[in-house]
């Protein structure tokens, strides 16, 4: 009897869950309206004409799509998102666990190591790629002017205009910007590893690479994973940088696929032919990120 | 005792409410609006959009509109630049994507954005102000945008040299283009590099190619222009090998090193650091006065590159409304009389003496106002009477080759990437020109 009273004074939509609710639909509602839609309407707007100014458009069918295929500067654009979204998570997430190890061994001014790793990540990437710019300038950046003074000007290069290297170059700007947050995840997770698995490591005679790799690393496989995920997506949309240090060139060698879908979309009057791109983009991100983390799952369990 | 289920009906109330406006203040940030466009006391405030360039040309935006806004009593202008380096077109693109337009446009593309019914008409008192040459109707009858400078076509689309340097190794001006290229020689012999220019930004690749291409484009003036021609089938991109080979032999032997990294404002300190005898510009007038700002000792002149006749073939097409650049009112504006009479007034003012006046006195041609007369100009800019000179020069050849493709901004973009390219040694030059005919053929097939 008690039971059922207690199921009319608390019906399923209580005033308390309608409060609730009410806190959560103007977000949701902005989030379906900013996100979802647009989301959404970028596939229908893939199969059209338009030039995204226009008010009037025409389907086209899979014509977009089939233009994508053959054309070679969207597959440089891919090649390049790949080298920067897969080259940018691996050098990231290793010199961040490295970088983690070694601030979790220090006993003195661990707060401001732990500083230090994170400015740069507190930056954003649009500045810190402008910073660069100055920097890498071929005939009035530091980095050439040193190398000159210092007598080695053969090693002065035109580090954003040598289409044999601008890629590299703006892999590793985009690594000295993004390890900041991963370093902090892979430390947080070495210091929340169980000393005495540890110290009964040790015990038995595990030497420190023994440790590491036995029991260390598979109680970090979890941040792995994070790590590696939020990487490669951070890579696979990299933008800033291009358009500050670049703009894609010179001429298209240095185009990412976000890159190539804002200039084509925005710059070109292409909007149908830049959505198309988009939808690629995406299934590219899906399928990668999830066939990355299904085997980085996979790699847990058997942890 | 309150806790979250003993709240009051009243507090709960409190609480939705309080998230409801947490909200509609988040979608009215999103909203936009019309952004500063607003009245404020008696004044209406309204913006400029306009592409941010070399300092003369910032310099002249900000004191025309700062003298406006002290004389007007019933509008405020604030300028809304966009960076140098930034891809204007881009720009312009985003901003019409957001739905914010600033009243008063500096406009590329017009075709495109007035087909999209994304501009006004620009009234007759402003026209009138101008000179009947100096604009023109679109298809529609309606006049969309009116110039911000004189019709020099791209007269200013020149080399800047050393004079200095030029008058201590005997070196003339070239008469002819085989003279340019004895002139190279002759400044790389003297262990010296020849020539600095810029393809950072996508736009200054024109700088060089334009000069070279002149001859080829000058052959199609009367035919309705080059771009016209070719995507009619009576002209190909591979008429134009002949100036991609010069272009290609000229990057490879006389040009600065680092040129692809280098920004377009940057070929001024590399001419007055004396890392280069001559550089490339297209501010005309402009870079002499920035070169001036930079280094009032610097004796600077420029030149045209002439054809192999000694022709000098300059871009110059005719005011039609549909495809050139210049001042416009947006739609957005015209909606709201307020806004629409501030640009006006704003118009209006620009096209007067006082302000012809000022642009004159900072470095700019004045655009050609009814009242030129009154217009006090300035020639005491060094090197400015080689410019002058130019306009008075026998072998000067005027040109048109205004596209009436409406996407052809997209086919422009593509071939200064792709000339870039191929000026980087990435393509050959038939593969340049087979992209870029292929390009053409998909833009023109796109439109229809």
């Amino acid at each position: 009897m008690s039971a059922i009273t207690e199921v009319r004074v608390r019906p399923r939509f209580s005033r308390g869950r309608l409060a609730m609710l009410g806190f959560v639909v103007p977000a949701l509602a902005i989030y379906l309206l900013m996100v979802i839609v647009p989301s959404l309407q970028t596939v229908q707007l893939s199969l059209t004409d338009w030039d995204g100014i226009s008010d009037d458009y025409a389907y086209v069918g899979i014509q977009n799509y089939e233009d994508i295929v053959a054309s070679g500067r969207f597959w440089n654009a891919v090649r390049n998102t790949l080298v920067l979204g897969l080259g940018s998570a691996l050098i990231i997430n290793v010199i961040s666990l490295v970088v983690a190890l070694m601030l979790d061994k220090l006993n003195h001014a661990q707060g401001f190591f732990r500083t230090a790793v994170y400015l740069p990540a507190l930056v954003s990437a649009f500045i810190m790629a402008t910073i660069w710019k100055y920097l890498l300038n071929f005939n009035f950046g530091s980095v050439n002017t040193v190398l000159r003074d210092m007598g080695l000007p053969e090693w002065a290069r035109d580090w954003l205009g040598d289409s044999s290297i601008v890629i590299w170059v703006i892999l590793f700007i985009t690594c000295f910007t993004l390890g900041g947050n991963t370093t902090l995840i892979y430390l947080a997770n070495l210091q929340s590893v169980p000393q005495e698995l540890i110290e009964a490591a040790r015990i038995d005679g595990a030497s420190g690479a023994k440790v590491f790799w036995n029991v260390t690393w598979p109680m970090i496989a979890g941040a792995v994973t994070v790590n590696m995920t939020l990487a490669m997506i951070a890579g696979w949309v990299i933008f800033d940088q291009v358009l500050v240090l670049t703009s894609g060139g010179p001429g298209f060698v240095s185009e990412t696929m976000a890159f190539f879908i804002y200039k084509v979309g925005f710059g070109e009057y292409r909007a149908g032919f830049g959505s198309a791109a988009a939808v690629v983009l995406f299934i590219v991100v899906i399928v990668s990120t999830v066939a990355a983390n299904a085997y980085m799952r996979k790699r847990e369990i058997q942890a | 005792m309150h806790n979250a289920t003993t709240r009051s009906a009243r507090s709960r109330l409190l609480l939705a409410t309080a998230g409801l406006a947490t909200s509609v203040l988040a979608l009215a940030g999103c909203s936009g609006g019309s952004g500063d466009e607003a009245e404020s006391g008696d004044k209406t405030t309204i913006r400029f959009l306009y592409a941010t360039g070399d300092d003369t040309w910032n310099t002249v935006v900000d004191q025309v509109v700062t003298a406006f806004n002290e004389q007007s009593d019933t509008t405020e202008v604030k300028l809304d630049p966009l960076p140098a380096g930034s891809d204007y077109a881009t720009a312009l693109k985003t901003v019409d994507a957001t739905g914010n337009w600033p009243a008063v446009v500096d406009m590329r593309d017009t075709l495109t954005y007035v087909n999209a019914g994304k501009l006004a008409p620009v009234p007759d008192e402003v026209t009138e102000l101008l000179e009947p040459d100096a604009f023109a109707p679109a298809e529609d009858g309606n006049v969309y945008t009116v110039p911000y400078s004189a019709l020099n076509g791209e007269l200013g689309m020149n080399i800047v040299y050393n004079k200095t340097y030029f008058e201590e190794h005997d070196l003339e001006v070239p008469e002819t283009y085989d003279d340019f290229i004895d002139l190279l020689d002759e400044i790389k012999a003297n262990g010296d590099v020849p020539l600095a220019t810029a393809a950072a930004e996508v736009w200054p690749s024109d700088q060089l190619w334009k000069p070279l291409a002149a001859p080829v484009f000058a052959e199609y003036s009367d035919d309705g222009g080059f771009w016209n021609a070719a995507a009619a089938g009576d002209a190909a991109v591979a008429d134009l090998k002949a100036p991609l080979e010069e272009l290609k032999m000229i990057m490879d032997n006389y040009v600065l090193e680092g040129w692809q990294s280098t920004a377009d404002a940057q070929t001024t300190t590399l001419l007055v650091n004396e890392q280069a005898v001559m550089a490339t510009s297209s501010a005309g007038l402009g870079r002499l006065m920035d070169i001036n700002k930079v280094d009032p000792e610097f004796d600077a002149g420029l030149f045209i590159i002439p054809d192999e006749d000694g022709k000098i073939n300059v871009l110059k097409n005719s005011v039609v409304g549909d495809t050139a650049g210049g001042l416009a009112i947006s739609s957005q504006a015209a909606e709201n009389e307020d806004e629409y009479a501030s640009a006006v007034e704003f118009l209006t003012y620009f096209y007067s003496v006082d302000a012809a006046n000022l642009m004159e006195k900072d470095g700019w041609i004045s655009p050609n106002i009814v009242g030129s007369d009154e217009v006090v100009r300035n020639d005491t800019i060094p090197g400015a009477e080689d410019f002058f000179a130019l306009l008075e020069n026998p072998n000067l050849v005027w040109y048109e080759n205004a596209p009436t493709l409406s996407t052809f901004s997209s086919v422009n973009t593509f071939f200064r990437q792709s000339r870039i390219e191929m000026q980087d040694g990435q393509t050959t030059i038939d593969e340049t020109i087979a992209k870029v005919q292929a390009e053409l053929d998909a833009q023109v097939a796109a439109a229809g």
